[in-house]
């Protein structure tokens, strides 16, 4: 339904439009500079739950629509004026497109595939019954991979919520455990974000995603890791490790990707397991984080979990508070008063507030995609970081 | 506020100009409320080759799937697949995507009811009072179909009409056949069909890609090429159609047009030689049409002018044969719509039972002497217009159902005003061609004074 309106208002407004079916959002962002078009349109909600949809506006360097040319779309959107192409010059085929060999060549490129294929690793997969179904497996063989395959199929419904958290990793859990398998991966439906599983069937939060990334990247090759601000302050203490810098920027992946070409950073991403290899392209994209991984697991000849145990120790507790969408800034901004009222910590307005101390770090934001505030806490100690989200919660309710 | 001449949205659907008028927003919209009318279920949505169909027919899914709808879709093809798909499938309505003979900056939805007809008037009433109302059926994503193609549809309606008709009788030269198809929705069907009844077959004007390569309307003025292609390939005859195949005008072997009006005379004497009933026609339509109904002491009924006013009116007087002088003809037993397929075969039958050329068949009919003219007239003037023949004519038969329609002792004139265009629509008929024309100036004089 979103898919076909989503033609018929390209079509009217005089564009080409090249149809990709089923993709993942990294494989379409790749095919924009490949096929030299002017834009791109995601139909995916990412990791929302089954009843949500949305439109990922894409411009014609691959990357996400940044806020002020977001802000330009809504103003043309609002004002209602649109182009509309007459009968001869309105385009009367739409023409469909393969993506998914250019997505897989790309990554083929990237990374030492002969190496990855010698080591003839076990990898289990959820694919979450999402676009990704179409990709990973062809990626995941291409690699010599001995595949463990669930939720790999695109038609069914979602087995479970498409966001790559613990929770939703019981399943992979257990399969890595019956399997023995080497590593396990929780994706996310639409190409972006992944979960690790260690070779005990241990999940690992999906913000050592990113730290594990960033590890392996900078012992090849150092220099600067982007970020948001939201995200473990391992990343930091890895990148110190290897004398590399940190650049932190507004939560999502826009804001990620133009810091990236920016900064001419190694690496980048999330703290929500999603990660950016320059390499292949500077968005988001599991698949090249899986091929990362698999990289350093052939290379190093060690398990996951060894590499997990040099990260250094923290802890960390999300919580998600719902707000009617009309209160959700009110809320912040009574936030920011009572801590500035308090005084303690250190106050970063980056992107919602963040009050970092000493030994430990709160972030209270408005979430970019539903009506809730999330508050994120960072601690050496477990203990510690819940006080810090309590902390919050209390001058999030004045 | 300016109104918009290129958009009419009526009880017979909505259409308009490309680039201008007719905007996703607007055909989504519509799409949705017929999809709440219908009460979801089964629809089957087929279109025109307009360079704007793919459009058009994308905005019209969103609004079938976001109402609920299951889609089959037919792709390209005849208006008339779509009505005969909708009865086969049982579906619950169908959309045609086509402006049928107007130019190629025009689109439109046309909608079909679960009986294979267009909408009523007071069922097009229905479905505007819901698109004004604007509280659709709206359907969790999950409860969405995927869109389901339906790759045999033209097969299904080729082999309708040899299951009604079947192969034409062998004759001692096989009938040689031009079709011009507009390069219309007929172009993949139509040599198909003829080739399966067993004529041989030439085509021109088959490439389906939105070009229009003659205008669309298949008159005499527009069918130079496909009489150049009779006399060049000594056919017998020459079939033309319209972009969405819904009508059908016929070229003798000699390379004649022959009167739009002929189409309809021939079908109905073909049907009424075998099967005695009633004919309906359009109150516009010629009345040597009675004449031929006469012979087989056959009565013909008339209605409003329009497609969905004729059907109904054959319905309710279980009519063998019906039909409008422009071409279209409706055979019931095949298909309850205006089909041009249905039309050659029943003519293509009667050239081969009867052994004769299409131009002794036309000989051996009535003579046709009509004349239709477009008066412009400002849409306000049109009721006053209306109102001051009325009053001229008062000592004759007068029939009032749509616009006026005077019956004089020698001849008739029918004038009523355009849905679409600022203009009247005035035709005449006469026992010679002379008289049709005298009757028209005079009446053409009078309504010039009064609109003046």
């Amino acid at each position: 339904m979103v898919h076909a309106a989503v033609v018929s208002g390209l079509l009217a407004s005089g564009c080409e439009v090249v149809d990709l079916a089923v993709a993942p959002t990294p494989t379409l962002q790749l095919a924009v500079t490949w096929l030299d078009a002017d834009g791109g349109i995601s139909v995916t909600a990412g990791h929302n739950p089954a009843p949500w949809n949305a439109l990922k506006l894409v411009r014609s360097d691959g990357l996400y629509l940044n806020e002020g040319q977001a802000e330009e779309v809504l103003d043309i959107f609002h004002q209602g004026e649109y182009e509309k192409a007459t009968w001869d010059r309105i385009s009367a085929r739409v023409d469909v497109r393969d993506a998914i060999p250019h997505h897989l060549d790309t990554l083929a490129r990237a990374f030492d595939t002969a190496a990855i294929r010698a080591r003839r690793l076990r990898v289990a997969v959820d694919c979450c019954n999402g676009a990704c179904a179409l990709l990973m497996p062809r990626w995941l063989r291409a690699l010599g991979c001995d595949l463990v395959l669930i939720n790999d199929d695109p038609s069914a419904p979602f087995p479970h919520d498409p966001e790559p958290r613990l929770d939703t990793a019981a399943q992979t859990s257990a399969l890595l455990r019956s399997t023995r398998a080497d590593i396990g991966f929780v994706l996310d439906a639409d190409g972006e974000r992944v979960l690790i599983v260690d070779e005990s069937g241990r999940a690992l939060s999906e913000e050592l995603t990113l730290a594990l990334a960033t590890s392996i990247r900078m012992r090849r090759r150092t220099g600067t890791v982007v970020t948001n601000v939201s995200t473990t302050g391992a990343i930091e203490k890895i990148a110190a490790r290897y004398g590399g810098t940190v650049v932190r920027t507004p939560v999502g992946q826009a804001h990620i990707s133009e810091a990236l070409v920016e900064h001419h950073a190694v690496i980048g991403g999330e703290g929500n397991g999603a990660v950016a290899v320059p390499e292949v392209h500077a968005t988001h994209d599991s698949a090249a984080t899986i091929g990362l991984l698999l990289e350093h697991l052939a290379a190093s000849g060690q398990p996951i979990s060894a590499l997990v145990g040099e990260l250094p120790k923290l802890t960390m507790v999300k919580q998600r508070v719902a707000v009617a969408p009309n209160l959700i800034y009110t809320a912040l901004g009574e936030f920011r008063e009572a801590v500035e009222r308090d005084a303690e910590g250190e106050v970063d307005s980056t992107d919602g507030v963040r009050v970092a101390w000493p030994d430990g770090w709160v972030h209270v934001r408005a979430s970019n995609t539903e009506s809730v505030i999330r508050i994120i806490a960072e601690a050496e100690t477990d203990a510690r970081a819940r006080a810090l989200v309590e902390w919050a919660r209390e001058r999030l309710r004045a | 506020m300016r109104a918009i001449p290129t958009l009419k949205i009526s009880i017979s659907g909505v259409r308009g100009v490309v680039g201008d008028s007719l905007t996703p927003t607007l055909l989504t919209r519509f799409a949705q409320a017929f999809g709440t009318y219908v009460g979801g279920g089964r629809v089957v949505v087929g279109r025109d080759p307009r360079t704007s169909g793919e459009m058009v027919w994308r905005a019209v899914a969103a609004g079938l799937l976001s109402s609920g709808c299951r889609i089959i879709d037919l792709g390209v093809c005849p208006t008339p697949t779509v009505q005969l798909i909708v009865r086969r499938t049982e579906a619950r309505g169908g959309i045609a995507i086509t402006a049928s003979h107007n130019p190629p900056e025009w689109n439109a939805l046309k909608f079909v009811g679960a009986d294979g007809l267009f909408l009523s008037a007071d069922r097009g009433h229905e479905l505007l009072d819901i698109y004004h109302q604007g509280d659709y059926t709206k359907v969790a994503g999950a409860e969405m179909r995927p869109i389901d193609a339906m790759p045999d549809a033209l097969e299904v309606h080729i082999r309708a009409i040899l299951d009604a008709l079947g192969p034409l009788p062998q004759t001692p030269r096989r009938l040689r056949v031009i079709v011009d198809s507009c390069n219309g929705a007929g172009s993949i069907v139509t040599p198909r069909l003829l080739e399966t009844l067993g004529a041989e077959v030439i085509a021109i004007n088959v490439t389906p890609d939105g070009s229009f390569p003659r205008p669309a309307e298949p008159t005499p003025a527009n069918l130079v090429a496909l009489c150049d292609a009779v006399r060049q390939h000594r056919a017998d005859i020459g079939f033309a159609q319209d972009m969405d195949a819904d009508r059908l005008a016929l070229v003798s072997g000699t390379g004649v047009p022959l009167s739009e009006e002929r189409t309809l005379v021939l079908a109905a004497r073909a049907v009424l030689a075998k099967t005695p009933g009633t004919v309906v026609t359009n109150l516009s339509t010629t009345h040597t049409l009675d004449q031929v109904a006469a012979q087989f002491g056959c009565r013909v009924a008339r209605t409003k002018v329009g497609e969905a006013n004729v059907t109904e009116g054959m319905l309710r007087e279980r009519a063998v044969i019906g039909g409008e002088g422009n071409g279209g003809v409706i055979y019931p037993r095949i298909n309850f719509a205006r089909d041009s397929l249905v039309g050659m075969a029943l003519v293509l039958h009667v050239l081969a039972e009867s052994g004769r050329t299409l131009s002794q068949l036309d000989a051996e009919l009535p003579p046709i002497h009509m004349v239709k003219r477009q008066l412009e007239c400002p849409s306000h003037q049109i009721p006053a217009v209306l109102k001051q023949l009325r009053g001229t004519y008062a000592g004759s038969p007068m029939d009032l159902r749509d616009g006026v329609k005077v019956t004089l002792a020698d001849g008739w004139f029918h004038v009523r005003g355009s849905n679409t265009e600022p203009v009247l629509r005035l035709v005449t008929e006469a026992e010679g061609a002379a008289r049709a024309e005298e009757i028209a100036d005079k009446i053409a004089a009078q309504i010039q004074t009064w609109a003046g």
